[in-house]
């Protein structure tokens, strides 16, 4: 067939390119951290790096700091997440819809805004404090090291859980709800009993998204941990430090983290294998308006852990507009802030937030597609090394793929730091496995038959590729990209390490401002990054036609 | 106009498994041809071989006398309607049907006039501007059917069309689908596995097991006359009897049953004395005999009644359960555990070669 070999090659010519990029910006980048820290100054190669990293307790103790503020944290998200998720999809509550948007709101902003947020609430001289203070007469320190960094992280990650918990609960049959019940289950056992273990791997799947988040964050315990120093503080410090940096040293760094995400990846998969049920509901679960006591708890308890989630957004919002004197404010309403961020002849910060996070997000969207058409209807060898290595970032955390990136392109003939490009490209790199996952999902639900029709009736391949298969994506590639896009643009950890003062993003502008105490411009910054999520939402309901969210 | 299929030899192989080696059929112009067997019989993959999905790794397929195997498939004007319809989903109802004559460059007024015809044929006309995801499935399987013929095919080609219908849609679709093949007069292969189903459209099966043809014919003879066992259990049911074929002091054929002995005349006498033959019939074939001791000896194991007929299930002494059906007359049922002589309406059984291959009626003779 000759005609066939030809618009094969097209699709030929295709994955050998993009596997050719993701050799470029995964393989090399992450090979050369590997090579360098094994590679001495002396150019001999050894493991002296890893030894120095454990045999000093200054630095391994930053790593059980941070398997210690994780696991609490992935633990109180898990619990929280499963029980709201369980009472909203269960029990009829007034205004779950906007309560759901609220959840999902305080999910998509970045973590060290909660961080630092919840240090003007609860901090030395937070606002909570002081009331406390002066109520009690007492004299409380605030909440700094590993509670602030549990509490912050908890409530910015249970929302996650709760996503996805709640997707699940809508595919379980309440037949089987009403199975137990007739068996003589009473409520909590059937949480219990029938409940938790259909939804465990989802769970897990959660709570695994959850520790990698909290694992490899580093604003958070940087803002809020104080002398808490966790490993991606370590390895921020070693590589930005002012006082001593050591390239092969954070490189090491930098190799034990990936051993670690590795190794909770393949664990989560093997677990989650083991445990995964087919379910999809012909009666999905109802909530079921309650009265009594049972109605007025249940509504507290998910009124109180939105109002807490979503405290940090109103508490930044406000201070927005409060006018500040230093680090503290004086109390008066004021637009100075915005006035301070918006009037310079410079705004680049905001149009570069735009700028790279839609060239990012179209980028990804077209790769997606293209990826994980070929991965699901050009079976090949060639393209199960892409199905397998496009999903490779999913481990990296964000600033190991910044320092990685730092490494490997800062030279010619691939001399790409400082440029806008870098920037770009890593949030595309980071955003691909999420989706090539969801445009893979969305391929599956296609029959294939839909483009054999449009062949039989005398359309080419790319034709039928480009008006049948891809209009029929567009809606949920569409969708995903919104999400994506909300992500992006809070994205810090490897903007971070690669930004210049012209590639300067928001969320790099927030942190900074942070750090320098001017509270107020970072409170506007915040504001318009918030209102920015909230908008794209929006807009991610409208199309998509329904409260669902993966993330 | 209507053009003719050719098969000849064509071998299908997935990796190292040959699915299909060496198969041959040919099909007449404007003829409504069925591929029917289990699944995994390979008639699917004969069709996808004939529409392009499937390459041909030996043989050759004619169109009008045209090697076809080296056109891509959206060179071939063949019809196809899928399983699940493939409807696109995002386009109306005429867009749908439209999308073949825009791939031909059909100028654009003749368009319209095409499609308005097609939906009058099809009789969807009034759901013209609709988007097909709210459609029923009878109505979506109708612009399926639509979307293939308007591009004026050689050859129409249906996998499983009906299997997801319900059983009532069923009986109206395939009653349409032959009425509209009738109406446009094209050339038709038909791929299910409901026997019923292929009986009520076909002007000729192919019944295929294993990736091999059984038999091509019309399908009252498939039915009466089944080539070997394998069709005759496939299509309707079939007791499949131990027997052994002798000839009497007349030379007449003589099918013995135990006991039983009835003389046939329409056995090719390609076996002189005493051979061992299976005995096909019916469960419609058998009379009960309860006045005599003529007949093969069974007990009444189960019966049950279903308006029109009744079905005994019954057991010989050798232990074989065979299904006898009667019809449902005012006499009372034959109580469990009774004894009954069970004779056979000699002119209409089958008689097979010992390992089932081979039919020895010889259609020739009318007994």
């Amino acid at each position: 067939m000759k005609s066939g070999q030809k618009k094969w090659n097209m699709w030929l010519v295709l994955a050998i390119v993009i596997l050719a990029l993701f050799l470029i910006f995964v393989v090399y980048p992450i090979g050369l951290i590997l090579y360098k820290s094994v590679l001495m100054e002396d150019g001999t190669i050894s493991f002296a790096y890893f030894a120095k990293f454990f045999s000093k307790k200054f630095y391994w103790s930053t790593l059980i700091n941070s398997f210690k503020v994780t696991i609490a944290s992935t633990l109180v998200s898990a619990v929280l997440g499963l029980i709201m998720a369980y009472v909203l999809r269960s029990i009829k509550i007034k205004g779950s819809k906007y309560l759901n948007i609220f959840i999902v709101i305080s999910y998509l902003s970045p973590p060290f805004i909660g961080a630092y947020a919840w240090v003007q609430l609860l901090g030395r001289n937070g606002v909570i404090t002081r009331i406390l203070n002066s109520m009690f007469h007492a004299q409380l320190g605030g909440i700094y090291g590993f509670s602030g960094i549990v509490l912050v992280f908890s409530l910015q990650s249970f929302p996650l859980v709760y996503m996805y918990i709640s997707g699940a609960l809508k595919n379980l049959d309440n037949s089987l709800n009403e199975a137990a019940e007739s068996l003589g289950c009473s409520v909590v056992q059937r949480v219990w009993r029938v409940i938790v273990p259909l939804v465990t791997p989802t769970l897990l799947a959660s709570s695994l998204l959850v520790f990698m988040r909290v694992f490899s964050d580093f604003g958070t315990p940087m803002l809020i941990g104080e002398g808490y120093k966790t490993f991606p503080v370590l390895l921020y410090s070693q590589f930005m430090g002012e006082v001593s940096t050591d390239d092969h040293y954070a490189a090491a760094l930098c190799v034990i983290v990936i051993a670690i995400t590795l190794v909770l990846f393949f664990l989560q998969k093997f677990i989650g294998n083991r445990l995964t049920y087919s379910m999809s509901a012909l009666k999905p679960m109802e909530a079921q308006k309650t009265t009594g006591i049972r109605n007025i708890l249940a509504h507290a308890f998910v009124y109180l852990v939105v109002l807490i989630a979503i405290l940090p957004q109103i508490t930044v919002i406000t201070t927005s507009f409060l006018e500040t004197k230093g680090a503290s404010y004086t109390g008066n309403f004021t637009f100075e802030n915005y006035k301070n961020i918006l009037m310079p002849k410079n705004i680049s910060t905001i149009t570069n937030t735009y700028l790279f996070g839609l060239t990012a997000i179209l980028l990804v969207v077209i790769l997606g597609v293209l990826i994980s058409y070929l991965t699901v209807r050009k079976k090949s060898f060639l393209t199960s090394i892409l199905d397998t290595l496009t999903m490779f970032p999913y481990i990296i955390p964000g600033s190991v793929l910044g320092i990685s990136f730092l490494y490997a392109f800062n030279k010619k003939p691939l001399l790409l730091s400082g440029t806008a490009i870098i920037v770009i490209i890593s949030l595309c790199i980071r955003r691909m496995p999420y989706t090539i996952r969801s445009s893979t999902a969305i391929i599956g639900q296609i029959s294939p038959s839909i483009e054999e029709a449009a062949i039989s009736l005398g359309a080419t391949e790319r034709k039928s590729f480009i008006r049948i298969t891809v209009p029929m994506m567009m809606a949920g590639v569409l969708s995903g990209a919104i999400m994506s896009w909300i992500t992006v643009i809070s994205e810090l950890s490897s903007s971070i390490i690669l930004y210049t003062s012209k590639t300067q993003t928001l969320t790099v502008a927030i942190y900074t401002e942070v750090i320098r105490s001017n509270f107020g411009n970072a409170a506007a910054y915040s504001t318009i990054l918030t209102i920015t999520s909230i908008l794209s939402l929006l807009l991610f309901f409208k199309i998509s036609g329904n409260n669902d969210i993966s993330v | 106009m209507s053009v003719a299929i050719h098969i000849e030899n064509v071998v299908k192989r997935f990796g190292k498994d040959t699915v299909i080696n060496g198969l041959s059929l040919d099909v007449k112009p404007g003829e409504f041809f069925t591929l029917l067997g289990p699944s995994g019989c390979g008639k699917t993959t004969l069709l996808r071989m004939i529409i392009g999905f499937n390459s041909i790794e030996g043989g050759q397929i004619k169109i009008d006398g045209k090697v076809i195997n080296d056109i891509p498939t959206n060179k071939r004007n063949m019809g196809m309607v899928f399983q699940n319809y493939a409807i696109f989903p995002h386009m109306s109802v005429k867009d749908n049907i439209a999308f073949g004559l825009k791939n031909r460059k059909v100028p654009k007024n003749e368009i319209e006039p095409r499609v308005d015809e097609i939906l009058k044929i099809v009789k969807i006309d009034h759901l013209k501007n609709r988007m097909p995801q709210k459609l029923s499935g009878g109505q979506q399987q109708r612009i399926a059917l639509a979307r293939a013929i308007v591009i004026h095919p050689e050859v129409l080609l249906m996998d499983e069309p009906l299997s997801n219908l319900d059983a009532k849609l069923r009986t109206e679709m395939r009653n349409a689908i032959k009425q509209i093949q009738q109406q446009v007069g094209i050339t038709t292969v038909y791929v299910t596995h409901d026997q019923e189903e292929a009986l009520a459209v076909s002007d000729r099966i192919a019944v295929m097991n294993g990736g091999v043809i059984q038999q091509i014919d019309t399908p009252k003879n498939i039915y009466q006359r089944p080539a070997n066992t394998f069709v005759s259990t496939f299509i309707g049911l079939s007791n499949i009897i131990d027997g052994v074929l002798e000839s009497n002091e007349k030379g007449q054929a003589v099918v013995k049953i135990g006991n039983y002995k009835f003389s046939m005349n329409n056995i090719k006498k390609d076996c002189s004395a005493n051979c061992p033959v299976k005995v096909s019939v019916r469960p419609e074939e058998f009379i009960i005999n309860q006045k005599t001791e003529e007949g093969i000896p069974v007990i009444v194991k189960n019966s049950v009644f279903l308006g029109v007929s009744t079905h005994y299930f019954v057991e010989t002494k050798e232990g074989q359960e065979i299904e006898v059906i009667q019809n449902s007359d005012l006499e009372e049922i034959i109580p469990n555990g009774k004894k009954i002589y069970l004779k056979v309406q000699v002119q209409k059984v089958n008689v097979f070669s010992e390992d089932g291959s081979k039919n020895l009626i010889d259609r020739g003779i009318r007994p």
